[in-house]
């Protein structure tokens, strides 16, 4: 399972290296090779503009990953911060941030996202934002829950008594608790992040062209996919093939760090 | 019962007041936004107007509530139709679609999870598992169109998108059921295998009860209560997931009219569509949460 997950990984990092090594270039329009299958010069063939699909693969790779980076560090310090006062203070405090997280909850999925991408505009810092607004809502819920059950530790108590301010408590006696859960979850959450760039991506609100992004080159492949079927294949085995590496990592890491999540 | 209720209803005006705010958050000015750089001042101060953005924000979000109360969601800014109009056309589609993929889901992902308990950790379970586990992590934008390129474009069974065929909801109900269903395979197992040990059981086998009898009438029948739940918050994923499938296959849903108002920067539209799905997700779980307090007898509802 781990050196599955690694080889992919791997696989891509490799990929990546060879596409700059190469001198892969994602924008250039080569009128010939349309929707071309693939050849010794495209070797994945190319898209409706005539660009080679390899090298917008291997751009789009960076872009999901980059996105699923940020996004994943801004959401779990936001929601980890959230979820930490929540289960901390309890009461009042808890009641209000908790009833927050709710009605963020009501909305399903990415619809959410999709909305405030869509009032945004579309953008590459437009789509993090919208992502962050509603991704953390999550590590909100896991840490208050166990930041709740934490909270009244013997050693949490002892050192309040002994005067520990409240970031003091909340940093070094409850937060590294939590460290092997927090990892678990933001390693899965970089495969949901990737998932929910490529679906905005994918209805028009994420990256813009020409720079190439999964979601959108996925719409693309759709649209043509009487004439070009490698096109979506291609694209769509690209992000499975990393999503499932992530995912599996991530099982990975539950199992080693032995932590279970409801 | 009554904090229930309560509870229920801060939700409500929540998911209210946060898309009654999504307008809001355009940067710059949304009437400039909608109508382009090259409006008139006279359409856009009627614009402005009729949309009331040119009074205070409590009293705007008042009379969003009163409008929203008597079932005014304000009109298209394209083709000036009033929006509920377009919802009323809309939404049965969407609503046919969901429930085809939540028959699809419950059809598949509850026998297949209870073969997969009873012949727990032989090959059979291994496949269905496997299966099981790759097909839930299979997002609709991509499950979507390896069906339509197998079942429409290769096979060419089944239209590839629209719906003038009485056949054309197959693959976008597949789509999203068949994600659903891995999701269930997975949770029926899963719970079916706790009941098993239970003592119920024992006693049933223990009477002389026949295996069918004792797994059907007696262990499924506890084993659905986490199932139940399971469904409440997949509809979630599932009325998310229209919005795309519906895209793909051009199916004439929420969710594609809601794609559309983005595009034309239509945004009462938009407004409006979101609210109208997130409200059907937060009816969905009211429904769940009283299903689950029906089917189970141990909880009650003043607790």
């Amino acid at each position: 399972m781990k050196t599955f997950a690694i080889s992919i990984l791997l696989f891509w990092v490799i990929a990546v290296l060879a596409g700059y090594a190469f001198g892969l270039q994602g924008n250039h329009i080569e009128l010939d090779a349309i929707l071309s299958g693939p050849s010794r010069q495209h070797l994945l063939g190319a898209d409706d503009l005539g660009r080679d699909i390899l090298a917008r693969i291997l751009t789009g790779v960076q872009v999901s990953f980059f996105v699923a980076i940020i996004v994943t560090v801004i959401t779990m310090a936001i929601g980890v911060a959230i979820g930490l006062i929540a289960g901390f203070y309890g009461g009042k405090v808890d009641r209000v941030l908790m009833k927050i997280t709710d009605i963020f909850l009501a909305f399903p999925g990415i619809l959410l996202a999709i909305a405030f991408a869509a009032v945004l505009g579309a953008g590459l810092s437009n789509l993090i934002l919208a992502l962050c607004i509603t991704g953390w809502v999550s590590y909100a819920r896991l840490t208050r829950g166990q930041a709740l059950s934490l909270r009244n530790r013997q050693h949490v108590l002892a050192a309040e008594s002994l005067g520990a301010t409240v970031p003091r408590l909340l940093l070094k006696h409850i937060l590294p608790l939590l460290s092997s859960i927090l990892v678990v979850e933001a390693t899965y959450s970089i495969a949901s992040v990737m998932i929910a760039e490529a679906s905005l991506s994918f209805l028009g609100l994420g990256i813009q062209a020409p720079n190439a992004s999964w979601g959108a080159m996925l719409r693309d492949g759709v649209r043509y996919m009487l004439v070009a079927p490698h096109y979506v294949l291609v694209v769509g085995l690209s992000l499975m093939s990393l999503i499932l590496a992530i995912n599996l990592g991530g099982d990975y890491l539950r199992d080693k760090l032995d932590v279970r999540v409801e | 019962m009554i904090k229930h209720f309560v509870d229920f209803v801060t939700v409500v005006f929540g998911v209210l007041l946060l898309t009654f705010l999504l307008i809001h958050l355009v940067p710059g000015d949304p009437v400039e936004v909608m109508l382009g750089e090259s409006a008139s001042v006279t359409d856009r101060t009627a614009l402005r107007t009729d949309l009331g953005l040119d009074q205070p924000l409590a009293q705007q979000f008042g009379s969003y509530l009163t409008k929203l109360s008597q079932g005014d969601l304000g009109y298209s800014i394209h083709t000036k139709t009033p929006i509920i109009e377009l919802i009323k056309t809309r939404y049965p589609a969407t609503l046919k679609l969901a429930v085809l993929s939540l028959f699809i889901g419950l059809a598949i992902g509850i026998p297949l999870g209870v073969f997969a308990a009873l012949k727990a950790n032989h090959w059979q379970d291994f496949v269905v598992t496997i299966v099981s586990v790759r097909l839930s992590a299979m997002p609709v934008f991509w499950l979507g169109p390896l069906l339509m390129l197998l079942f429409a474009v290769w096979l060419g069974w089944f239209p590839v998108s629209g719906m003038d065929d009485s056949t054309s909801i197959v693959l976008p109900a597949l789509t999203l059921g068949l994600g659903l269903s891995a999701i269930l395979t997975r949770m029926t197992r899963t719970s079916l295998l706790e009941v098993l040990n239970d003592d119920f059981i024992r006693t049933a086998r223990a009477k002389g009860l026949n295996e069918n009898t004792v797994i059907i009438r007696h262990a499924l029948r506890a084993a659905l209560l986490p199932i139940i739940t399971i469904v409440g918050l997949q509809m979630g994923s599932l009325l998310a997931g229209t919005v795309i499938t519906e895209t793909i296959f051009s199916w004439d849903g929420i969710g594609r009219l809601l794609v559309e108002s983005i595009e034309k920067r239509d945004y009462p539209v938009t407004q409006a569509c979101v609210l109208v799905v997130a409200l059907s997700y937060v009816a969905v779980n009211l429904f769940t949460d009283v299903l689950y307090r029906l089917a189970d007898p141990r909880v009650k509802f003043g607790a």
